[in-house]
């Protein structure tokens, strides 16, 4: 069973790239992108994990104690702050969109067109 | 592309990449047992060096700090961003009053809905306070502290309403509040710097351990996360919440814009 | 600690201190402060650069380890800054690209003027950091913050093509920062370190290791989809298109060829001890590269929305920088730093001479402007002279970077290859912007008649700026690339890699000039010159030429079609990338 969290991560990415390429809503969307952002979540938070270790914070136990990678969570805590920054630009886009045009379907607003 | 076409395509793709991720999975270091040198050193190293009990928020602040700054300015440079991007386009006509979706039913605000968001405002705001403050001894930090603060302040609005929610919540006040975070945290490691040492070295009285005022200079940092997240969420929720106001011709309307219809 | 160390953080904090007090000040700060402090940092950091470049040059790299974590025996705590003298010189052009895209942008953005400045000191720091860290995860950090200011940037005239634009360019390259934390990831798993040094020698341990090969590739895919290399460039014509044209200046000058510049560097830096990294760089980028040349410049070559047609030439140039990388040889390496910078000042100016256009004339499509350009003709000339230098004119520093290129190409038939694609990017390239720079201010060309029908939006930038404030740091920018002889290219190839990329000393030799490389950048510019007369003089050519450029019609249009500006397609492609690294790794 040791590589099911591997699994999950990837399943989880997978799905949300499928959710990106099949949207037809922007919102949509921008809930799929924070599918894969769960998926790096769970990946590093996977790669610290210590069977039978407590949290890195040595406050109930004496420092000594088993405890597990505490990098990888201050990793994803900055990693989250990526999604939160990311998410409010990208709603705030797709807000100013819909007010021009009415509509928040990624094959209906488009970029310039080549040529 | 066609519809059909993406799913198809992105299949392909899975196929291809499947090989490579099997093997990937097989040959990390099974679950449960990792074997990084660099977080069992700072588990050992670190309570005894800094005097803080919380690993998380000792690399945040004092050994992986200069991410942390890259972090907080990443902060910045988004709420900055949503300003830019949600200028404009609400007009010049905008009343500081909440807007109404026209059809849609007036129901008042309960007056359990108005108590209980003046219990649990000032309650949430000092809990994030509570849990800013005690960054270097028990699960939390500036971070996680600045946004129950910022979200505090929607609790104004869930029970003030929307003009009065605009008197109390006033952006410039925010900006300073972001931008004067920020710049706590550069001095505090410029301040190191002056004394001749490296940018961030944690030069103050380390404390001791499990106590509130414990890690030195990672408080000054805490402190200056702590402004810099509240005040930058702050003004994220004002930038979406102007978004709701309701146009001055509404206003004036002799309902008090209940009626009024938006086109 | 000497007074060089001092200077090393100095580069990321002086530019983001200034944007937090230019944000805390706001609208109580006098009319154009922010703009001239903007301008003030970013000279400063372009002399601190510089400094700690030559210091380095000296001196050798120093190393600066936030906080005093001094690593300990056997595990390395902090995080470092090593500003090598090819790190610090690239760091301390970006500075001075900023410089000029600022002075250039004066009075542009009057209308939010402290939010911009702002953004636009995050966006330079973040920079700085990306080139000088040592740390992987602090690599993350710069990328993102850098990718953050860059998002909001793009949407700025908030009209739809450039929210479309901006909404493009977040969601892919979004997708390509998760990638490269879940590489940073597998690494750190496998090295239990994010130091450079450390991570290098956990590498060269491990040998042939999925888990570290899984890490290169998707950290690669994440630096690869912002230096914008096939089939990962979809996203860039969109938001290079449509941002501001002072944006557009460091989006193509800096931004997506320091993508590149990451890339190489962790390839040299950290996975010098993976065969299989070694061999996807050798073997599948390399054949990439050549692809992302050739591509980038028909597509350039087919646009008339001269800021599309500008972008894709960056894809084409990008292309070129990466067969550099992909050479293996330090020659190339070297060659490719040196393209950057010189590539980056030239079409730095060019993006500069189209804002020109886009506030006097209001328009930046090809045909529209058909001879509207002769009373702005010094910006013609200078256009001109960018168009050569991007042709391959043998002069300068571009032209000196191409040549260490041109030397690196290995021996056989993939060498061919590359110098074949080299030649029909550059060509065609240059070929695109000397016709365009001939019909616009110079009215040459048949008359479009009902063809000049615009395709796009109405799209004028901010007009009552004065002409001589756009053209100084045009004039600037291509004085440096032209007055930086060629050579010096080569001499510093030699003095300034071996700390780059880990070599002995005295161990970068470059090879003596050939026949070939004497001749090929003549090739390119007669390429570019006959690619544009035959464009231009359509009527007055033997009637064969326009029916071999006809030939490709077919082809480009193809191309073209698949850029459609949807981001649905543009995830797909990316996942083929993805697939297409991972085929190579696995098969």
């Amino acid at each position: 069973m040791s590589v099911l969290p591997w699994v999950v991560a990837a399943w989880l990415f997978g799905v949300g790239v499928y959710g990106i390429a099949t949207s037809r809503n922007y919102i949509h969307l921008i809930g799929c992108l924070s599918v894969c952002q769960s998926a790096t979540y769970v990946l590093l938070l996977g790669i610290g994990y210590d069977w039978g270790a407590g949290p890195p914070i040595f406050y109930d136990h004496p420092p000594g104690t088993p405890a597990v990678d505490p990098i990888v969570q201050a990793l994803v805590l900055t990693d989250i702050v990526v999604g939160a920054t990311v998410s409010a630009l990208l709603l705030a886009m797709a807000l100013q969109v819909h007010k021009r045009e009415g509509t928040l379907d990624p094959q209906e607003i488009k970029p310039l067109k080549g040529q | 592309m066609s519809p059909k076409l993406r799913p198809a395509l992105l299949a392909l793709a899975a196929l291809a990449i499947l090989p490579g991720f099997w093997r990937v999975a097989c040959a990390l270091p099974g679950f449960g047992s990792p074997v990084s040198p660099y977080g069992q050193a700072v588990n050992a190293l670190l309570p005894e060096m800094r005097r803080v009990s919380n690993m998380v928020s000792a690399i945040n602040f004092d050994v992986r700090g200069f991410d942390t700054i890259g972090e907080e300015f990443m902060l910045l440079a988004a709420v900055a961003g949503t300003v830019l991007l949600l200028r404009g386009g609400r007009g010049e006509d905008r009343a500081d009053a909440g807007g109404r979706i026209g059809g849609r039913a007036i129901v008042p605000r309960a007056d359990a809905v108005v108590l209980i968001c003046r219990i649990c405002g000032p309650f949430t705001f000092i809990f994030g306070v509570y849990v800013a403050l005690h960054a270097m001894a028990t699960p939390g930090g500036g971070f996680q502290g600045g946004v129950v603060i910022a979200s505090s302040l929607l609790l104004i609005y869930l029970g003030e309403g929307y003009g009065r929610w605009r008197q109390l919540v006033r952006e410039p006040v925010l900006d300073a509040v972001e931008g004067a975070g920020a710049l706590l945290f550069v001095a505090a490691g410029l301040l190191p710097v002056f004394l001749g040492l490296r940018f961030l070295t944690n030069v103050l009285p380390f404390g001791t351990a499990k106590d509130m005022l414990s890690g030195g200079l990672m408080i000054v940092e805490n402190a200056g996360v702590t402004l810099a997240v509240a005040g930058g969420f702050g003004t994220v929720l004002l930038e979406f919440m102007e978004e709701t106001r309701a146009t001055t011709s509404e206003v004036a309307d002799p309902d008090d814009g209940r009626t009024g219809d938006r086109a | 600690m000497t007074l060089l160390d001092v200077l090393v953080p100095f580069p990321v904090v002086l530019p983001l201190a200034v944007g937090a007090i230019v944000l805390a000040l706001g609208e109580r700060l006098p009319k154009h402060a922010p703009e001239a402090l903007g301008i003030a940092a970013a000279l400063a950091v372009a002399g601190l650069s510089a400094v700690l470049s030559r210091g380095a040059l000296d001196a050798g790299t120093p190393v600066y380890w936030f906080g005093g974590w001094e690593p300990r025996p056997g595990v390395t705590l902090g995080i470092a800054f090593a500003p090598d003298p090819a790190s610090a010189g690239i760091a301390a052009f970006i500075g001075l690209l900023f410089a000029a895209a600022l002075v250039f942008a004066w009075g542009f953005f009057d209308e939010v003027r402290s939010t911009f400045n702002v953004l636009m000191l995050l966006f330079l720091a973040a920079m700085q950091g990306f080139c000088l860290t040592r740390d992987l995860f602090n690599l993350f950090v710069w990328f993102e913050v850098m990718s953050v200011a860059a998002y909001a940037l793009t949407g700025f005239s908030l009209k739809r093509a450039s929210l479309a634009g901006a909404l493009n360019f977040t969601v892919v390259n979004s997708l390509g920062s998760m990638l490269m934390l879940a590489g940073i990831g597998l690494v750190y798993a496998r090295a239990g370190a994010l130091d450079f040094e450390a991570v290098r020698e956990a590498v060269g341990r491990a040998g042939h290791d999925p888990v570290i090969v899984g890490g290169f590739c998707l950290v690669s895919v994440a630096l690869l989809t912002k230096a914008a290399i096939l089939p990962f460039q979809f996203w860039l014509a969109d938001a290079h298109a449509v941002a501001p044209s002072p944006v557009s200046v460091i989006f193509s000058g800096s931004m997506v060829p320091i993508g590149l510049f990451g890339f190489a560097k962790i390839a040299v830096q950290v996975f010098p001890g993976s065969p299989d990294a070694g061999s996807i760089l050798h073997g599948l980028l390399f054949g990439v590269g050549c692809a992302t040349a050739v591509v980038g410049g028909l597509l350039a070559w087919s646009q008339r929305h001269l800021k599309r047609l500008l972008a894709f030439s960056t894809i084409g140039h990008i292309g070129i920088m990466l067969t550099g990388v992909a050479a293996l040889s330090p020659v190339g390496l070297a060659g490719a730093l040196a393209y950057l910078v010189g590539h980056g000042l030239v079409k730095g100016t060019l993006f500069m001479l189209v804002g020109v256009l886009l506030a006097e004339k209001a328009g930046v499509d090809e045909l529209n402007l058909r001879g509207l350009g002769r009373d702005i003709w010094p910006a013609g000339v200078l256009t001109g002279l960018a168009a050569l230098l991007l042709g391959g004119a043998p002069l300068g520093l571009l032209h000196g970077g191409a040549d260490l290129v041109s030397a690196a190409a290995p021996d056989g038939l993939a060498g061919w290859a590359m110098h074949l694609s080299v030649l029909v990017g550059t060509a065609l390239t240059g070929g695109a912007v000397l016709r365009f720079a001939g019909r616009v201010y110079l009215g040459l060309g048949p008359d479009p008649g009902d063809e000049a029908e615009a395709p796009t939006d109405e799209e004028q930038e901010k007009a009552d700026r004065p002409l001589w404030l756009m053209l100084a740091p045009c004039i600037l920018l291509l004085g440096i690339d032209v007055l930086v002889p060629a050579d010096l290219a080569e001499h510093m190839a030699a003095r300034v890699l071996p700390q780059f990329a880990h070599l002995a000393a005295g161990s970068v030799a470059v090879p003596p000039p050939t026949g070939w490389t004497a001749v090929e950048p003549w090739l390119a510019l007669l390429g570019a010159v006959a690619v544009a007369g035959v464009a231009l003089f359509r009527d007055r050519v033997p009637r064969i030429l326009p029916a071999a450029g006809g030939m490709f019609k077919p082809v480009v249009a193809g191309l073209n079609r698949l850029h459609t500006g949807v981001i649905n397609d543009y995830v797909v492609w990316m996942a083929l990338g993805v697939a297409m690294f991972a085929a190579w790794a696995t098969f």
